[in-house]
């Protein structure tokens, strides 16, 4: 049996387990490790899997996870989220679907302090749609702009996706938090056009709002300067050139526990949670991390990747046609896959592909993200619409099937803006670098 | 939850307030670092190292945490088509593969920390032991086998129904 054979036996068996309810990281590890052992011998798989955990684990790089992690649970916990929110709706008032237009908005203000989306989502649940239902919106626009909106969270840098796509692609973790920037911003604009659409043609399903004061207006603006002034000293603080990516995290990190705590939107208890639950999520996190690690030495071995290129290339396939079956197939997988877990298992294979066909792998990271997007709103197995249907009473799947069928609009041109334009995604880290 | 059960989520507990302690002592430190750079031009020796080592830990000693509260990922797309005892059997044999494998790693990091401690391995700007990031591995992943073999027992008592059939 060739290496390849091996590896694609490997990619059989651990789509099975995954399947069969085996967690991911396990999956990942126990196919990593017997396959290596299968090509290259026991003793050699398990010295390699003995020292994993300690030459991941104490990477330097890596420690601007949980601090971003931590940075985006602590806006969630405390107030920041619905003080945004309001802002946004006052500042936005007197027109239709005021408030969808809000709920996407603070989605994107919070997309740059957060890089989850399913923490964006489940606080999106909590703060804006008891508001939308209030003021007796359709459940389609109220639940469709609150899953998308979230979605904002892991594209508008800093993206925890963005990092893992970087770590295992091995491509610049600020170069690629760059290049999200302008399509996290564009999908944004995209995704208030879709309200705009949606209020356009069913205006029943959003009643307008008195419009706010000029005065009200620019508090309500003013309220916003928390998190712009994070933002700023966060990820400005990169470029600028001040800090690397984990002094970053942790400046902004600090700055947000200090802003939330003066303004008397985070308590003790918050405060706890938050950090419990974030430092919770980077062991689970980084024991997928380890898994697909071991998975990725293997599918090394195999020589799958260079093959795969090499028999494209021989195909003298046009780099488009090939761009769009890896689009359609990733649509697909996000049907089945939870994202980090795509991520994982997919750009050890694809990666050294996109770049043999000549397309740049910081765009490829961008493009990835987008794809990843879809996945987490499109029917029936979207991680977004579970999250809102357990966080949410009342929740009617088809009515949430529906509102996120709408937004999938904005990805879908955002997809073909970026085939099209790959430059929207290049442009600023080109500038920065 | 039995006597076994209630000591090993104290025990979950406990190591997941020290991973809690060490993203708050990363954070710390590296903004101390920063500002002391910064302010006084002069940044904080060993930073790099002790964020190496926090992270270790915050990783490594909330493992017991994850699979006590069954955090870890998995996808139940089969639980839509497949019989009860089906998912139960799926569950249990989930929870083995687990246990095989958090064991084997376990069992492997043994013999590269022995050589590292015995090669006298240090961080590289601190006089610190490389021994001491070893021994938050192994500490985490030991503490994380009882875990992962509390809930291969658990998945052995759970009902064989599904909770609407129950109805």
């Amino acid at each position: 049996m060739t290496p390849q054979i091996i590896g694609l036996v490997g990619f059989a068996v651990l789509v099975a387990l995954i399947f069969l309810r085996v967690p991911v990281a396990v999956a990942l590890g126990a196919v990593g490790t017997v396959g290596y052992a299968v090509l290259d011998g026991w003793p050699a798989a398990l010295l390699v899997l003995g020292k994993a955990p300690f030459s991941f684990a104490s990477a330097y790089d890596l420690s601007v996870v949980p601090l971003f992690v931590l940075m985006g649970a602590v806006a969630a916990h405390s107030g920041m989220a619905t003080e945004l929110f309001q802002s946004i709706n006052v500042m936005f008032s007197g027109r239709r679907g005021t408030l969808a237009t809000a709920t996407v908005g603070a989605c994107a203000a919070l997309g740059a302090v957060s890089g989850s989306s399913l923490a964006m989502v489940a606080t999106m649940s909590h703060v804006a749609v008891p508001e939308m239902r209030r003021a007796n919106y359709d459940d389609r626009l109220a639940l469709g702009s609150a899953v998308a909106g979230g979605t904002l969270g892991i594209l508008i840098p800093p993206s925890v996706m963005l990092i893992f796509y970087g770590i295992i692609a091995v491509q610049s973790i600020p170069k690629l938090f760059a290049a999200g920037m302008i399509p996290g911003l564009l999908l944004a604009a995209l995704q208030i056009g879709v309200v705009k659409a949606i209020t356009w043609f069913r205006p029943e399903w959003a009643p307008a709002t008195k419009p706010a004061a000029f005065a009200e207006r620019l508090k309500a603006s003013i309220g916003m300067w928390k998190l712009l002034f994070i933002f700023f000293l966060s990820i400005g603080g990169i470029y600028a050139g001040w800090f690397s990516p984990t002094e970053a995290a942790a400046v902004g990190t600090f700055a947000t526990i200090v802003l939330a705590a003066a303004s008397r939107e985070l308590t003790l208890e918050q405060l706890t949670d938050a950090i419990v639950e974030s430092s919770r999520t980077t062991a689970m996190l980084f024991f997928i991390l380890l898994g697909a690690i071991m998975f990725s030495y293997f599918i090394v071995q195999t020589q799958i990747a260079p093959s795969l290129a090499h028999w494209v290339t021989a195909l003298r396939l046009p780099g488009l046609g090939v761009m769009l079956f890896i689009i359609v197939f990733y649509i697909l997988l996000g049907s089945f896959l939870e994202s980090l877990t795509m991520i994982l298992i997919t750009v050890p294979v694809f990666a050294p592909l996109a770049q043999e066909l000549g397309f740049s792998l910081i765009w490829f990271g961008v493009l990835l993200v987008v794809l990843i997007e879809v996945g987490l709103i499109h029917p029936p197995m979207g991680m977004n619409l579970f999250v809102l249907q357990s966080q949410v009473d009342d929740v009617k799947l088809g009515q949430l099937y529906i509102g996120s069928a709408y937004f999938l609009v904005a990805n879908a041109i955002l997809i073909a803006l970026l085939l099209a334009f790959p430059e929207l995604a290049l442009w600023l880290p080109r500038v920065l670098y | 939850m039995g006597p076994g059960g209630r000591a090993l989520a104290a025990l979950a507990r406990w190591l997941g307030y020290a991973s809690a302690a060490c993203l708050i002592a990363m954070m710390m430190i590296t903004v101390a670092d920063v500002t002391m750079r910064a302010v006084f031009n002069r940044p904080i020796a060993g930073t790099y190292d002790l964020v190496q080592f926090f992270l270790v830990g915050i990783v490594f000693l909330n493992l017991p945490a994850v699979f006590l509260a069954e955090e870890n990922i998995a996808v139940d797309l089969v639980d839509h088509f497949a019989s009860a005892g089906t998912i139960g059997l799926l569950r249990i044999t989930a929870a083995a593969l687990g246990l095989a494998f958090l064991g084997l790693l376990a069992w492997q990091v043994i013999g590269p920390a022995i050589d590292s401690v015995r090669f006298g391995e240090t961080a590289s700007d601190l006089p610190m032991s490389l021994g001491y990031y070893w021994a938050l591995i192994i500490l985490g992943l030991f503490a994380t086998l009882p875990a992962a073999g509390y809930m291969l027992h658990k998945g052995f008592g759970r009902p064989t129904r599904r909770p609407e059939e129950h109805r």
